[in-house]
């Protein structure tokens, strides 16, 4: 009871977890696209959640009498050139690339916000020294830049990770550069630093949560874009090393068969469509209603 | 009649006449001893089969070339036929096969190996070999044009091949043709041609029918043929534009003759079209009639295509293959038993349908292929884990063992080839990891990963591949391209003695204790070796395959 007791007074002070949650979602309820959006993206996170109970074959499993069929009743998305059942391939991808693709736009988050806080805040010589050099590096193109980087190091999953990150960190620093600047002539920045708050403390503490909306918008369009980065690793054979259900890597095994057994592209091609209009419609969804608070 | 056999002919008439050979063996071997192709079926008709016992399951060549069609070659019409249009200058440069198939019926070679393996005289009349196989004569054929109507004479051939030896101009026949020096070439009389090598070699006919090996015109040739494209050929080089097309008009006065008695050949024009990389494009081409031959088919084109009625896809056995190879200086495949236990894992006959179809052969694990004229033929060994793993924990891995395997992603069939083994291998306590890279990177480390597996391509001899890859030299130093630096002193050897050894019987059981000891000790395993196909129109005919995927269309003819 003494706990209980603890506990209570510190809910009934702020609104209810249930409250803040309808809160936090009512832009999104608001908006349709949005919505829509999260239904597709909520269907691949639960299909992934579930993979073990959706299909009775395990990703790997070959089967030499059973090659390039079409749809069937014990198949039925049909079974790839080693006689593989699509639809488990496809149910175990979207764990992998539901796994990697927010890693590393997380990883990316990381090292371009710091980037971004310090360029930003202390201006000078750090911030064009910084800037300078991911401007150089955003003048490559990103694909130009993950094969470079994956043909350096060799593929493999924490590559393709590595890849992301160096290939998106630039954007988002220059994003948070920006935001930055703004937020740093505020005056409870010019408080806190009367306060002698250490620049970090002011950098993470006063500032990163002040400009979180746009980050949290930009990172929901990156992960759509991750998702189509891995798929293209995997289409040009640097993605996730075989036998690994990656849905890139699919499309592009089954495109030499695509004469003769289309299912075999067509559906992983589908999959990483759906993930990534979906992952761009909830970001577009969210963009809208938050400027519209604005 | 021939006016000298090589000591040997008599001796290998009577092998065949024991049956201790083949009529094709006999025909193989006769004509590379320098008999003409039709003296040797005359001879090799002389010899009654005693004993059926020798049957190879390879089909025996036939003696006539077979007339399907009552009423014979019709004359006229154009060949359009995909290709690659590249840059070209100095033919004995050539890098690949279609540099040299878009001037092949401009310029031609002193012999011709066929799809069945046998190489005959061709620009040659007849060819003789000394006894110790280190001299060479080389006979040419009188009353050969070129088309500019200069006669074809032995000029011409010393010029050539010593444009192949001059490291100047770069050719890979430099390498190939080591045993000769350039000085060693001569020249007895307008048309008799002399070679001295440095050691014996019996491969030297089928050498000088490599890619590279155009004979060109001493008086005209400076460097570049499409500057001066003067060649024997049954056509003559009408356009070359790099990247589009090339136009070969008929000549009238062609050397060989045709069924009709007339001069070769029988279609007016070849047209050779670009179409770029894309598969995709040359299927749609060929399916709308916009060609009616698809020059070097790869798989895509294979599978698109095999089941178009309108179409004739013809699969030709080569010795090409993929190698599984284990590097025997590094951890753990130092210990044969290891190497033992991943070749055990291998389903040779799933492999070959999963990953090419089933269109080949399968292997046996060591790297001489039934098509080869010496091939020992010994059981496909079966697939088994279960001795697999009592291997691995003999060698100390009772735990498992992982291991990682180089693979090009863009060998579409040695990917599969990889996964399937990485599936099957799994239950012998293998756990492979698979490490994918692009060609280029892995043309960088072939010769230095530990375990990897390699394309390696068709040739017409068995001894030629042995040579290259899995022996070392006097020092016992691995050779530049045994990338598994397997040294086996007695397999060396043996190898040796076999490169020297003429009688059929013999070669063939030092090939059996060759076989024998690479599948025990070796250090590869060959899952299949791959067909390749040539694609064309029904409506053209005599159309056959080359392991090697050279066009000939000579004897090519459109049905109206």
């Amino acid at each position: 009871m003494a706990v209980s007791e603890k506990v209570m007074p510190s809910i009934s002070a702020r609104p209810s977890f249930w409250l803040r949650l309808r809160d936090a979602l009512a832009p999104l309820l608001a908006s349709k696209v949005a919505l829509v959006g999260l239904a597709l993206v909520l269907f691949w996170v639960l299909v992934a959640i579930f993979a073990p109970f959706l299909t009775p074959y395990s990703p790997r499993e070959q089967d030499a009498d059973a090659m390039n069929l079409g749809p069937s009743a014990g198949h039925p998305l049909g079974t790839d050139h080693l006689g593989r059942d699509l639809w488990s391939r496809l149910v175990y991808g979207s764990r992998l690339i539901l796994v990697l693709a927010p890693l590393s736009v997380l990883c990316s988050l990381a090292v371009g916000t710091t980037l971004g806080l310090l360029a930003g805040y202390f201006g000078g010589l750090i911030d064009e020294v910084v800037m300078r050099l991911l401007d150089a590096m955003m003048a490559f193109p990103a694909v130009l830049l993950y094969l470079i980087i994956i043909a350096a190091v060799g593929a493999s999953a924490t590559n393709v990770v590595i890849a992301i990150t160096i290939a998106g960190a630039p954007g988002i620093a220059r994003l948070v550069r920006s935001l930055t600047m703004d937020i740093r002539t505020r005056d409870y920045i010019a408080a806190a630093q009367l306060r002698g708050e250490s620049p970090f403390y002011i950098m993470w503490v006063e500032i990163l949560p002040n400009a979180r909306g746009p980050i949290i918008v930009d990172a929901m369009l990156r992960v759509g874009y991750a998702v189509f980065a891995i798929g293209t690793l995997g289409f040009l054979g640097l993605g996730l090393p075989p036998p690994a259900p990656d849905w890139g890597s699919m499309v592009c095994a089954g495109r030499r068969y695509i004469w003769s057994n289309p299912w075999a592209v067509l559906w992983p091609s589908l999959a990483i469509s759906s993930l990534v209009v979906g992952l761009n419609l909830f970001a577009d969804g969210l963009r809208e209603e938050t400027m519209r608070y604005q | 009649m021939e006016r000298k056999q090589h000591k040997w002919i008599p001796e290998l008439q009577e092998q065949l006449r024991q049956g201790k050979m083949s009529r094709r063996e006999f025909l193989r071997y006769a004509t590379l001893l320098g008999m003409s192709l039709t003296a040797a079926e005359a001879l090799a008709a002389c010899a009654p089969k005693a004993t059926p016992t020798s049957p190879p399951a390879t089909p025996t060549a036939t003696s006539v070339p077979p007339t399907p069609t009552p009423a014979g070659p019709q004359r006229g019409g154009t060949l359009r036929i995909r290709g690659n249009v590249g840059r070209i200058d100095h033919p004995a440069r050539y890098s690949w096969v279609a540099n040299s198939n878009t001037t092949r019926h401009v310029a031609e070679y002193l012999t011709l190996t066929d799809e069945n393996n046998i190489t005959r005289p061709y620009l040659l009349e007849r060819w003789e070999a000394s006894d110790d196989l280190k001299t060479w004569t080389l006979y040419l054929r009188k009353g050969i044009k070129w088309n500019n109507g200069d006669d074809f004479v032995a000029d011409d051939v010393v010029f050539t091949m010593k444009d192949w030896l001059d490291p100047d101009v770069g050719s890979s026949i430099l390498g190939l043709m080591s045993y000769l020096q350039p000085t060693n070439i001569e020249k007895v009389d307008d048309y008799t041609v002399r070679l001295h090598l440095d050691s014996p070699q019996i491969a030297v006919p089928e050498h000088l029918f490599h890619y590279p090996a155009q004979i060109m015109n001493h008086r005209t040739f400076e460097g570049d043929f499409i500057k001066a494209p003067v060649g024997t050929g049954p056509f003559t080089l009408e356009e070359y534009s790099e990247g589009e097309r090339v136009v070969l008009k008929r000549r009238a006065d062609y050397w060989q003759m045709g069924a009709d008695g007339q001069p070769l050949p029988y279609l007016d024009e070849i047209i050779y079209v670009d179409l770029g990389g894309e598969a995709s494009a040359h299927i749609a081409a060929i399916q709308t009639g916009e060609v009616d031959v698809i020059s070097e088919p790869d798989t895509e084109h294979f599978l698109a295509l095999k089941d178009d009625p309108n179409l004739q896809v013809v699969g030709t056995p080569t010795a090409m293959t993929r190698v599984l190879r284990m590097r025997v200086d590094k951890e753990p495949w130092t210990d044969n038993r290891v190497r033992m236990a991943l070749k055990l894992c291998q389903d040779h006959e799933k492999i070959l349908k999963l990953a090419h179809f089933g269109e080949g052969l399968p292997g046996a694990d060591f790297h001489v292929a039934p098509i080869h004229p010496e091939y020992c033929e010994r059981a496909v060994p079966k697939y088994d884990p279960e001795r697999a793993k009592a291997l691995l924990a003999e060698a100390g891995y009772s735990e498992g063992l992982t291991v990682e395997c180089a693979v090009c992603s863009d060998w579409a069939d040695v990917v599969a080839y990889a996964e399937i083994l990485k599936e099957d291998a799994a239950p012998a306590g293998f756990n492979i990891v698979l490490n994918t890279m692009p060609t280029s990177a892995y043309w960088d480390i072939w010769t230095e990963c530990d375990l990897g597996i390699t394309p390696w391509t068709h040739r017409p001899l068995g001894t030629m591949v042995l040579t290259l890859a899995y022996i070392c030299d006097d020092e016992g130093k691995p050779v530049p391209w045994n990338e598994t630096r397997w040294c086996d002193e007695e397999f060396t050897n043996l190898l040796k003695e076999a490169e020297g050894t003429l009688d059929v019987e013999e070669r063939r059981k030092i090939m059996c204790k060759l076989e024998e000891i690479q599948y025990e000790r070796g250090s590869v395993g060959i899952p299949y070796w791959r067909n390749v196909w040539s694609i064309a129109h029904k409506k053209v005919q005599d159309f056959k395959g080359h392991p090697t995927q050279y066009d000939l269309f000579n004897e090519v003819w459109l049905k109206a």
